[in-house]
């Protein structure tokens, strides 16, 4: 077995570290817009609104239906074929799109389970207290909802952190991009990629730490 | 006065094609940036023959070149989209191509090239891949060569979109098939245990494609005078010297 080049690790440390904003930046914005489209679609699914719910129902049942390799493709390689203008959507915007799509249909699912989740009797209390449907979602509904969607939704989260790796396909260099064409370069796989597996790790990991902190400050009125 | 008219000319046509020049919109050019030594990356920086040439010809025809890498299998895709210009990663020229694009004149000329794990007396030639699990790069074509071979059906074809030296040299594959100097390369550099297995067994000609429209004819024509100075000022056997130590760029 060859040895492990370690010297190489540490000089590509600095170079990947520098895709790493990229790909933050990647997760960060779709996370940002999926969860913005999640609630809307959650509360027209929870409201039942004519049209607009039979509308989430499909969506939600496309982009969950399919993998997010093939929607990136569509996007990128797809439209521009249909209608040449679209070309003006790159790499970058193909990937955020794809992610916001992809995620905000599983993440409608879990915030409107979460909205469901909360007791009927919360509801009733507020009504006859002689809350207005908006004051009931705002004041009683959605934060206990936040509470238990919390978990999930920095599950997926993380999961986009790591699905920003699938950029690379759409000719985005980011982290794994990166990676791969260092990688090409030397011949070097295991060294390179493990030091791309670590940073994604320590990523994670900090975010892990953020969603232990959010739920105790969360879970502060349930202590007991 | 002879000479204040020429100078006065000259002048005015310098002051004319200085925003020529300056307005010129850079040539996008699509690459893997995975193809030891046509394109790759080291410590961040995109080099190879490949890269050389294309700057090469920027200066020439005073274009600034921008790269743009993804994966090869997506790079023809980017091109038929209008997302790049041309793709710089040694394309060959095939019948099927030429349906869809138009090629400049060729710029390397090569052969295919079966490549084994170091010590394989199996395989001496292609003629030896009946039976075997053979590695080619997705899209390339590589792949097409080897279907067209009589005996294609008894030749496993695996593509890969990149990385498949390694998986010859573990033995997951029994041999690759790449072109020639490519593969020469990789042995000589890299310290990978491959070794190429008898002779090249089809000639390839590379040339940039471009998209068969008005900008793309345009563009190609630019570039062919480029590369045709280039040829005769010796600066493509140069630079072929430089990664080859030989002159690939002609036939």
């Amino acid at each position: 077995m060859d040895v492990l080049n370690v010297e190489y690790m540490l000089g590509l440390v600095p170079v990947l570290l520098k895709y790493l904003p990229l790909t933050l930046q990647l997760a960060g914005v779709g996370m940002v817009l999926a969860l913005s489209l999640a609630c809307l679609f959650a509360i027209v699914r929870v409201l039942r609104i004519p049209v607009l719910n039979q509308l989430t129902i499909v969506f939600i049942s496309f982009f969950r239906g399919t993998p997010l390799l093939v929607q990136l493709f569509l996007f990128y390689y797809g439209l521009p074929q249909l209608v040449s203008a679209l070309t003006v959507i790159d790499g970058v915007t193909a990937t955020i799109m794809g992610l916001t799509m992809h995620f905000s249909a599983y993440m409608a699912e879990s915030i409107r389970a979460a909205i469901v989740g909360v007791d009927r009797s919360q509801t009733e209390a507020a009504l006859s207290i002689g809350m207005t449907n908006s004051q009931l979602m705002r004041r009683i509904v959605l934060p206990q909802a936040t509470r238990v969607a919390l978990p999930t939704l920095m599950n997926y989260f993380i999961d986009m952190i790591k699905a920003t790796s699938l950029a690379f396909t759409l000719g985005v260099t980011e982290l794994m991009g990166a990676t791969q064409k260092e990688a090409a370069g030397s011949f070097l796989y295991f060294e390179a990629f493990i030091v791309a597996a670590v940073m994604y790790w320590i990523v994670v990991e900090l975010l892990s730490k953020l969603q232990n902190y959010l739920e105790i400050r969360l879970n502060k009125a349930y202590s007991r | 006065m002879k000479t204040l008219l020429i100078n006065t000319l000259l002048l005015v046509s310098l002051l004319a094609s200085a925003p020529l020049l300056a307005q010129k919109e850079p040539l996008r050019v699509g690459m893997s940036g995975q193809y030891f030594p046509f394109t790759f990356v080291e410590q961040d920086e995109l080099k190879g023959f490949d890269v050389d040439v294309m700057n090469a010809l920027g200066k020439e025809m005073g274009r600034d070149i921008q790269y743009e890498t993804a994966n090869f299998s997506g790079l023809f895709g980017m091109l038929g989209a209008g997302r790049i210009d041309t793709v710089a990663n040694q394309i060959t020229i095939t019948e099927e191509r030429k349906k869809a694009y138009i090629f400049t004149d060729p710029y390397v000329y090569d052969g295919a090239q079966v490549v084994t794990k170091k010590g394989n007396t199996e395989i001496q030639g292609v003629e030896d891949l009946k039976g075997k699990t053979v590695a080619v790069n997705l899209g390339s074509n590589f792949e097409a060569l080897l279907q067209e071979l009589p005996y294609a059906d008894q030749i496993n074809i695996k593509t890969y979109e990149s990385n498949l030296e390694r998986d010859t040299a573990l033995g997951r594959v029994d041999a690759f098939v790449m072109d020639r100097v490519s593969a020469s390369q990789i042995i000589k550099e890299k310290p990978l245990p491959l070794e190429l297995a008898g002779p090249t067994f089809s000639q390839i000609t590379n040339a940039y494609p471009f998209r068969d429209n008005e900008t793309g004819r345009a563009l190609r024509d630019e570039v062919n005078k480029a590369l045709e100075t280039l040829r005769n000022n010796g600066t493509l056997a140069t630079i072929s010297e430089k990664w080859f130590g030989t002159d690939i760029t002609q036939p």
